[in-house]
């Protein structure tokens, strides 16, 4: 065990924060583990450290105290939400800016409200060339779906990714494999997720008009 | 009834990268007979979506937001044909453009369905826009992988949207405009027939 000395950074890519969400939950869930072994953390909400220029010099600081940036992040129509995109962006720049020697180990915890883990697939890519062009270790991207829940084998993923990253070791297939299986059926969730969207429409007094089309074209 | 194209231009500070392919494709619209409007997202303020499905769940069609981003919706939805103009993002959307399809949402279902046995969402409109993704890059030559990465993020994009036909291609600041010119329209070719 590596234990004292070690920084985790959790970054919190969704616009619900570091209170709520699952991003934050997730992403938590990863750190406490460390923490368990030792570690010191920090979390920053990355809708706020791009607003200013004050945030985002805390941000570059804060990436240069960590041992490992923990990029925790919901798929947004296949890809990253705009505010987190933007970090990447600045990061990067700052980064290749020729001042920073220091590089941190990087992983990418993505989760997304289709249950298949897979379809963060494109992301993680894109995360990958992120890291490894702007002064990172990439060390694995890990994938939920579901909408981030976490049935027991995932907190074993999680047990194990969080061993690997305090013995400096790579990061065993065996967290991907744990991870990669969506939690039930595709035909299940289906059936289970409209159920819930319209339950929820009709708490809200719309549930008659889900289907509605405020901008159709006139001439369709 | 000409056909409506909306470029969605994400280019970031001044918009230098994207102007020029900016400028091609709409030649090649207007050549067409399309009508083009041409979205400088980088001058247009819209929040980031707030990922509270209220666009959903409480104002179905609408994001809870009242501000341009609710503009740039209505626009997408009721256009024939969108291109995303962005600069290359480690193969990926700039801040600017995806701040747009953030919030484009509204314009989909809520409700799941099965696409060859994968979980999307329904359509909200019987009509749904292709799509074309034009990706700059601003120096080097291009990068099979990262050219694949792009393509396959257009394309997810266009499963997810429920494009009838999507196409992507990537371009350098430091190509010939003949040769930007000749990818832009075998990208548009692809999709609108040439």
């Amino acid at each position: 065990m590596s234990g004292s000395g070690e920084r985790v950074l959790l970054l919190i890519g969704s616009p619900k924060g570091p209170e709520r969400g699952n991003s934050a939950r997730v992403g938590g869930m990863v750190v406490e583990r460390l923490e368990g072994r030792g570690w010191t953390s920090e979390a920053l909400h990355l809708h706020a450290a791009v607003r200013t220029e004050d945030a985002q010099r805390e941000l570059f600081e804060a990436i240069d105290r960590a041992s490992v940036v923990l990029f925790a992040c919901p798929l947004y129509v296949d890809s990253l939400p705009a505010p987190a995109i933007r970090a990447i962006e600045l990061i990067s720049e700052h980064r290749r800016s020729g001042t920073v020697s220091h590089i941190p180990r990087f992983v990418a915890l993505l989760n997304c409200a289709f249950v298949e883990p897979s379809q963060n697939d494109t992301c993680q890519r894109i995360l990958q060339r992120f890291a490894d062009r702007s002064g990172f270790q990439w060390l694995t991207g890990v994938s939920l779906g579901g909408g981030g829940r976490t049935p027991k084998r995932v907190h074993e993923a999680f047990d194990i990714l969080a061993e690997a990253l305090d013995l400096e070791i790579l990061v065993p297939g065996e967290v991907d494999r744990l991870t990669r299986k969506p939690i039930m059926p595709s035909r299940l969730y289906v059936l289970g997720g409209n159920f819930m969207w319209r339950r929820w429409a009709r708490r809200n007094g719309v549930g008659s008009r889900l289907r509605d089309r405020p901008y159709e074209r006139v001439d369709s | 009834m000409r056909k409506r194209a909306t470029i969605l231009d994400g280019g970031l500070d001044d918009g230098a990268l994207t102007r020029c392919a900016g400028r091609i494709v709409s030649d090649v619209l207007h050549n067409g007979g399309w009508h083009v409007e041409s979205l400088a997202l980088r001058e247009i303020d819209v929040a980031p979506c707030l990922g509270c499905f209220g666009c959903w769940v409480k104002t179905p069609g609408v994001c809870v937001i009242d501000d341009a981003g609710r503009d740039i919706a209505r626009r997408m939805a009721q256009s024939d044909l969108l291109i995303y103009l962005t600069p290359l993002t480690f193969g990926g959307y700039s801040s600017e453009l995806k701040k747009a399809l953030d919030r484009s949402i509204p314009n989909l279902s809520p409700l799941f369905r099965l696409v060859h046995g994968e979980v999307h969402h329904v359509k909200r409109y019987a009509r749904n826009p292709k799509v074309v993704g034009i990706g700059v890059r601003a120096t080097g030559p291009i990068d099979p992988d990262e050219e694949e990465l792009f393509e396959t993020l257009v394309h997810r994009n266009g499963i997810n949207l429920h494009a009838p036909k999507d196409a992507a291609c990537v371009i350098t600041a430091e190509e010939d405009e003949d040769v930007v010119r000749r990818r832009i329209e075998g990208a548009i070719g692809t999709v609108i027939g040439s």
